[in-house]
């Protein structure tokens, strides 16, 4: 965009996206400022929008009342354990396929793909029997396998797109070098991909916290990450929308900070690549 | 690059992804196909007798199976439809020079971090509720009569929290297609006098054209799972009103423990979703091979 | 020690080809050029005794030990690929050192060649530089002290200097050979210019179609092209190809006359042209000869600056001596 742009057209352009963006925002705007308020703030008619006391009790109600730190490490364990044990098995299966590539690598990335196809519902009753069974159901152990599993081909064909990016000639070089293949992944690879890396860790980080549908299937209390813990909110007693908002804040505010942070390399991990 | 040795490597190294993914497809795939053919009730002990296509007939034929193929068609397409041409607007808007472009598109975008959890339940209680919710106030404070969104349109409203949640996905893929655009392309069309719209339609429009297939086929993948924004705001209701087929399966085998008759929902799930999946891949294949 | 021995290896791809049958010895310390138009299959072949690809068939030796199965980091060669390769997340210190970090030699020691290898190559002072921000030609000899510091049997270079712009090629060619008659190991160095091969080769290998079409010394392939192919490949500008009656009068099929054997004057001679583009280099010019009645064009030496323009008409006389006699398959007589 080299031309220049009428200073009256571009004003008009920001009121106009700026109060798109902030209505679209506007929900989690109004929750954080909820949390801060008294109940009966919260539920006030007219609304109170900045002019109430503001007051931090609701959050220490909620770690009190519920624990909300435990769910809260539970939510950590989970996505972290499940994308970190997601990478060691992905980041061999994505050389394998980016740099010796045969006849039927497409294939087997489209069929890896295709599991995401899957609707999890398909296989909610065996699972959780197995699950059950096996004496997985609300803990967390369980909840990473099933998370890893889940998020297993999106990490694969991430570190692939980011490794086709990487010369092959630098991995024959390290070949040429006497390097075994233990140390060209370690030495020359990995520290190669580590911003490719990063933003699959990233995203995957996001889609295991988001994730709610095994989370609330295959979790009570013990292993509840924050996904089921907010679903608990889900039959109020008495006033509790400001603890309601206290206790959100805290499950997204974490989440939504990493998201900015990554929001450029989001599209293409989302897209498959498919977008740059 | 290929010797005999890095093949093998490669072999040994593509094997843990290979076998934990079709261990995690086939077994629970076989066992859902198995148990839908059994009448196989947790709050019923004894033997599980083969019963054949039973549990099938039931499932197609119960009440709630129609009205949820609908609901999930409903609810795929209308947020299919909100977030795609709500997102190329607002890209077409945050593409513009302004002032505190960075900012907008944070705000933009920070819905999709949002847990659906989190996003339904707010929704539900401080939006949506008739009594305390904000649009109650709204529509008091305009002299109207509140609205109880969730009984009266439990649908619409959820279609309307899914689409919040997926409008900046959708928005930021087709921002970031739109401005890989050729400036100098839209400059030429406009030398050659196409107006605005036609610039739009013929120059635009074709170059999204592969953004917004991602952008359906990804969504589709997430909006026929739709689940946990039904569970915590209308627990499926009034009646089958906002029951999609995830959400009655799950009714059918969590909450009644009938496994048969689940996993047999479970079956006709898959069946759908591959039917879904070929029609996408189909249109996939067309737009993203060149 | 840096002697390999190729016998009967071939290389396939799938259905194609690349390489047929080929037996190939390169003695120790010899410094061989790969030539050849792009496809011919040199890089192939450099692959192959480098151990990136499999042979299809056949037997590579090294030092007279059995090699064709061992993998790449054991075959103690290094290459220089054409795109440098360097490690871009390393120092260039660190580039150096890597391979003798991965044959585990003692840090001391470790040191002791980096520092004579920077010393060599002018890389003193980039050695805590990333490759990033350094220039192609200095990459080039990072990429060259990462192959010294591992004393290897031999040295493999992958058109190394096609990354480069003219001037820089003429002075890394020179080192390159210099490091050569220092060193007195091996090299095999592919390119497919053949500038360089005339100028670095003790032995220049002509490939076509994953053939060897003729191996020999330089002035060996430059006196006696074995073949059309070979005779029209090495020389530069190309070596002149005479068809029909005059070459019958030699008794051949074709004959071929370089455009430095023929003498060019405004009086009498054996042929008769028209001058149609004359390039004045300074100390030697070319003239294209139209009209000759014997090809379509015929290009002819003239040493420095002679007064002769576009249009002109000229005589043309080849030295009777320097005439190449080839027969209708192609091959010298």
């Amino acid at each position: 965009m080299s031309r220049a742009v009428k200073p009256q057209r571009k004003a008009l352009n920001t009121v106009l996206a700026w109060g798109m963006g902030l209505l679209i925002f506007f929900p989690i705007l109004w929750t954080v400022l909820t949390s801060f308020k008294t109940e009966a703030e919260a539920i006030a008619d007219p609304p109170i929008w900045f002019n109430f006391s503001w007051t931090l009790e609701n959050y220490f109600t909620v770690q009190e009342r519920s624990n909300y730190f435990r769910h809260f490490w539970n939510s950590v364990v989970i996505s972290v354990g499940s994308t970190l044990i997601g990478l060691i098995i992905a980041v061999p299966a994505a050389w394998a396929m980016a740099f010796v590539p045969g006849k039927r690598t497409k294939d087997v990335l489209m069929w890896m793909l295709s599991t995401k196809m899957l609707p999890p519902v398909g296989v909610l009753v065996p699972l959780y029997l197995i699950f059950r069974d096996l004496g997985l159901l609300d803990t967390r152990i369980g909840l990473v396998f099933v998370l890893t599993m889940i998020n297993l081909p999106i990490i694969i064909w991430m570190l692939y797109t980011y490794f086709r990016e990487i010369p092959v000639d630098i991995l024959e070089a390290a070949r040429m070098d006497g390097a075994g293949l233990r140390d060209e992944v370690v030495h020359v690879l990995l520290p190669m991909a580590v911003p490719g890396m990063a933003s699959t860790v990233l995203l995957n980080i996001i889609l295991a916290w988001n994730e709610a549908f095994w989370t609330l299937n295959l979790t009570a209390a013990k292993a509840a990450p924050l996904t089921a813990f907010i679903a608990s909110y889900s039959s109020p007693e008495g006033l509790f929308y400001a603890k309601l908002s206290a206790a959100s804040t805290m499950a997204i505010a974490p989440i939504l900070i990493m998201g900015w942070f990554s929001q450029k390399q989001l599209v293409r991990g989302l897209t498959f690549g498919a977008v740059k | 690059m290929s010797t005999k040795a890095s093949r093998a490597a490669a072999r040994l190294m593509i094997s843990p992804s290979v076998i934990l993914l079709l261990g995690w497809m086939l077994i629970p795939l076989g066992m859902t196909l198995y148990f839908s053919v059994l009448r196989y009730n947790l709050l019923m002990p004894g033997d599980n007798p083969f019963v054949g296509f039973e549990n099938y007939s039931y499932f197609l034929t119960d009440p709630g199976f129609t009205a949820a193929i609908w609901n999930t068609l409903a609810l795929v397409l209308g947020v299919l439809v909100i977030t795609i041409v709500g997102g190329i607007l607002l890209a077409l808007l945050l593409d513009q020079p302004m002032w505190g472009q960075g900012i907008v598109r944070i705000l933009v975008i920070a819905p999709f971090f949002v847990m659906p959890t989190v996003s339904a339940l707010v929704w539900k209680n401080m939006f949506l509720n008739p009594v305390n919710g904000l649009f109650a106030h709204l529509f008091k404070a305009l002299g109207l009569t509140p609205y109880d969104f969730l009984a009266q349109a439990p649908l619409a409203s959820i279609i309307g929290i899914v689409a919040w949640q997926w409008l900046p996905f959708a928005t930021l893929i087709l921002l970031t297609a739109l401005q890989s655009l050729d400036s100098e392309q839209l400059e030429a069309a406009e030398m050659d006098g196409a107006s605005p719209l036609s610039r739009f339609r013929f120059i635009m429009l074709p170059h999204l054209a592969r953004a917004i297939t991602v952008v359906i086929l990804i969504q589709t993948i997430f909006l026929l799972s739709v689940f946990a924004e039904i569970l915590v705001t209308t627990n499926g209701g009034p009646g089958y009103a906002s029951t999609n087929l995830t959400y009655l399966i799950y009714v059918q085998s969590l909450l009644q423990y009938d496994v048969g008759m689940g996993s047999a929902g479970g079956v006709v799930a898959i069946i759908l979703a591959n039917i879904v999946a070929i029609f996408l891949m189909r249109m996939i294949g067309k737009n993203l091979e060149t | 020690m840096g002697q390999i021995t190729l016998s009967q290896v071939t290389k396939r791809f799938g259905d194609v080809e690349v390489i047929p049958p080929l037996d190939l010895q390169i003695d120790d310390g010899e410094f061989v050029v790969f030539v050849g138009p792009s496809g011919c299959g040199k890089s192939t072949l450099l692959r192959l005794i480098a151990g990136l690809e499999d042979v299809t068939s056949g037997e590579i030796r090294i030092d007279g030990t059995e090699a064709t199965d061992l993998p790449p980091a054991r075959r103690r060669l290094a290459m220089v690929f054409q795109s440098y390769a360097l490690y871009p997340h390393m120092s260039v210190r660190k580039n150096i050192a890597f391979p003798m970090k991965m044959a585990k030699v003692p840090e001391d020691e470790q040191n002791r060649r980096i520092e004579a290898a920077a010393k060599a190559l002018n890389l003193g002072d980039y050695l805590d530089r990333k490759p990033g921000q350094l220039s192609g030609g200095q990459r080039q000899r990072v990429a060259i002290g990462r192959a010294i510091v591992r004393e290897p049997a031999a040295f493999l270079f992958d058109e190394p200097l096609s990354n480069l712009d003219a001037a820089l090629r003429v002075g890394m060619r020179l080192e390159i050979s210099e490091l050569h008659e220092r060193l007195a190991t091996t090299m095999i160095y592919v390119t497919h210019d053949q500038v360089e091969a005339m100028t670095m080769a003790d032995k220049i290998v002509v490939l076509r179609a994953g053939h060897i079409e003729q191996v020999g010394s330089p002035l060996e392939l430059y006196r006696a092209p074995r073949n059309l192919f070979v005779a029209g490949f090495i020389g530069s500008p190309r070596m002149n190809f005479i068809e029909g009656a005059e070459a019958g009068a030699h008794g051949a099929h074709t004959i071929g006359i370089r455009p430095e054997h023929i003498e060019v004057s405004d009086g009498p001679g054996r042929w008769q042209g028209r001058i149609a583009v004359s390039e004045h280099l300074g100390s030697d010019t070319f003239f294209h000869v139209h009209d000759t009645g014997l090809a379509d064009v015929i290009t002819v030496r003239a040493s420095g600056e002679v007064g002769l323009r576009h249009g002109d008409t000229v005589a043309l006389t080849p030295r009777a001596d320097q005439i190449h006699r080839f027969g209708a398959d192609g091959l010298r007589l």
